[in-house]
């Protein structure tokens, strides 16, 4: 026979007895054997649809039945059945304080408030609720659209770029006419535009570990869209600090990923990689370059993550990593754990304040004094040893669809990649000026050289956009 | 009516305080003598609450089991949960009513600044409804 608990309150409805036997093949069949015995009891227990009571567990010795079978639940006859009460509450119902919803507001989320899981209370939350997207890039365009049109009250942006022509074939909250504008301007505008009714607070700025906490202390959701390691330690320190959910994702060339840290007891990027690549290892968009609708779905998902924690409904994207890959068009998973170990986020925190992130991430700092002349030249000097016939060689360190779009005349093509093996065939006292798109990949060419014994290699800073802007003009950027 | 006697309430006035500026929880043990209500012991709890906890509480249920076999095991009775509402008087919310369950006492703790101010308990209804104010007599320094 197995035994049914019965709680204090419960027993003036049961002549006082603190347990009674029941007999009964599941849960179901022994509650009703004690609401049979004892009718009074039935009201507590169940509302008038026969259901049991929303503040109303019951769990099978210590097992709760919603992770069993439910009231289906098995019973050999030697278990011991207990009620237990659910119970929360709070000084602030969120119905007591928020603003209520205008009649345009109830029109405009109407398909929102049909959803049982937001409601009138969920759409209200989503108006009570900040979040600041670091970027309105690729990753920043669809979550600010996405954002707003959801209705999240406040949205801060931290952005301090202008558009560029290059950045429409993906960052969809900016238009062509919108070239040369700020982008704090430019996506803010469209995102008043699709909602009125949400406050948008512009940080003109780059984050940096002066300004992070500062920023990101006033908002209840960080959503992190940048390009670039630095930035992202910086924003996963600062919401590991402030205890703030960081809602990540990036992306690369065809490929994406995206995750929740510091959400609840879960992981942070660092448990993920404890240390940036070395720099250089890993090319930026800008060097690498990514499909345009690629953030679209990173920074949905993004979106998608940030509203279900506001909404407190779903399982959140919290200790899995989301692999993304377009070309297969598959999505994997991996497991995550927070790690003890972690210097930020661990049983023992070692980083409690923000560091140097371009230091830790090996990079020059910010304002570091251009590298000294003799090791380059720019675009006109280059055009002037071109049409002096200098005796020197012009190595192109793009890859060979790069070239296809723009060259230098006279430039030979040999990607950074193959460089190495290409070294033998070059003249140990030969003059080399080493060339790319913006001057960064050329720099790691004359490094190369240079490391080999070459003595008379120098970088052409600015690459073949700089070409573009003061030698050619005829000469497309990309 | 319920009263608590000195050491419960000591016990829940300094869990309150020290979990300020949020909001803090627990179960009261005692017996019930006819109409009224006895809390010899309480037990500080948790709060489970996934969010911002300064205007939220929530117990868990294995926590209340456990309370409850406890209470057993030493002849008493669970008669009550208490909760503080930081910097916010001692009333019952429609959180708290949306939330509760009407087999027990809900002692509300007010506290004010990080020290305790004042305090009420409450009957919810079955159908979560409405709450009945129930009479508090707390030990008076």
């Amino acid at each position: 026979m197995a035994k049914i608990l019965i709680p204090t309150a419960l027993r003036q409805f049961t002549e006082q007895s603190d347990s009674v036997d029941v007999t009964g093949a599941t849960v179901r069949e022994a509650l009703d054997q004690l609401t049979v015995r004892y009718p009074n009891i039935k009201k507590n227990l169940f509302n008038d649809q026969g259901k049991l009571r929303s503040f109303v567990n019951v769990y099978v010795n210590d097992e709760d039945i919603r992770y069993l079978d439910k009231d289906g639940t098995k019973l050999t006859g030697s278990e011991t059945i207990s009620i237990v009460p659910s119970v929360a509450g709070g000084a602030t119902a969120v119905a007591d304080t928020a603003p209520a919803l205008s009649n345009e507001e109830v029109a405009r989320y109407s398909r929102h408030l049909i959803l049982p899981e937001v409601g009138m209370e969920g759409q209200t939350k989503l108006k009570r609720a900040s979040v600041v997207m670091i970027g309105a890039g690729g990753l920043g365009a669809p979550l600010g659209l996405y954002l707003a049109a959801a209705g999240v009250g406040r949205i801060g942006i931290v952005d301090f770029d202008v558009v560029d022509a290059s950045n429409l074939q993906r960052q969809v909250i900016h238009g062509t006419s919108d070239i040369g504008r700020k982008k704090l301007d430019s996506a803010g505008d469209r995102m008043r535009d699709i909602n009125p009714n949400i406050r948008v607070d512009k940080f003109d700025a780059g984050l940096t570990s002066e300004n992070a906490l500062e920023i990101l202390r006033d908002y209840d959701i960080v959503v992190d869209g940048t390009d670039n390691f630095a930035t992202r330690y910086l924003v996963n320190d600062a919401c590991a600090i402030l205890k703030k959910p960081n809602v990540y994702g990036s992306i690369f060339r065809f490929e994406g990923q995206a995750s929740v840290f510091t959400y609840q007891d879960g992981p942070c990027y660092r448990c993920l990689y404890p240390e940036p690549p070395p720099p250089g290892l890993v090319p930026s968009c800008a060097e690498g370059g990514v499909l345009g609708i690629l953030p679209g779905i990173i920074g949905v998902i993004q979106a998608t993550e940030a509203a279900k924690i506001i909404l407190g409904i779903g399982t959140p994207l919290k200790g899995r990593l989301l692999l993304y890959d377009a070309l297969e068009m598959r999505f994997r998973e991996l497991k995550l754990r927070r790690n003890p170990e972690c210097p930020v986020c661990g049983d023992h925190p070692t980083i409690t304040k923000l560091i140097d992130y371009q230091e830790f991430c090996g990079m020059p700092p910010m304002n570091a004094e251009p590298a000294p002349t003799g090791d380059a030249i720019d675009a006109i000097e280059l055009k002037r040893k071109l049409d002096r016939g200098d005796n020197f060689v012009l190595i192109d360190v793009r890859e060979p669809h790069e070239y296809q779009i723009a060259r230098i005349p006279g430039a030979r093509l040999i990607p950074l990649g193959e460089l190495p093996k290409h070294l033998r065939e070059l003249d140990l006292n030969g003059e080399y000026v080493m060339q790319c798109k913006s001057g960064a990949r050329s720099q790691r060419a004359v490094d190369l050289l240079k490391q080999n014994g070459f003595k008379n290699v120098v970088n052409m800073t600015g690459g073949i956009l700089a070409w573009s802007d003061k030698v050619d003009p005829s000469v497309p950027k990309y | 009516m319920i009263e608590i006697a000195t050491e419960p309430w000591e016990m829940m006035v300094r869990h309150a305080e020290l979990t300020y500026p949020n909001e803090c929880c627990g179960a009261m043990l005692g017996r019930l003598n006819g109409g009224s209500k006895l809390v010899t012991e309480a037990i500080p709890m948790e709060n489970a609450y996934a969010g911002e906890q300064a205007a939220r509480y929530e117990l868990r249920p294995e926590d209340l089991l456990e309370a409850d076999h406890q209470a057993r095991a030493r002849g008493l009775d669970l008669i009550g949960i208490f909760h503080s509402h930081p910097d916010c008087d001692a009333y019952f919310s429609t959180t708290d009513l949306k939330n509760s369950c009407p087999w027990y006492s809900f002692v509300v703790l007010s506290i004010q600044n990080g020290k305790f101010n004042h305090a009420n308990s409450f009957l919810p209804d079955v159908d979560q409804t409405a709450a009945e104010r129930e009479e508090l007599k707390w030990p008076k320094f």
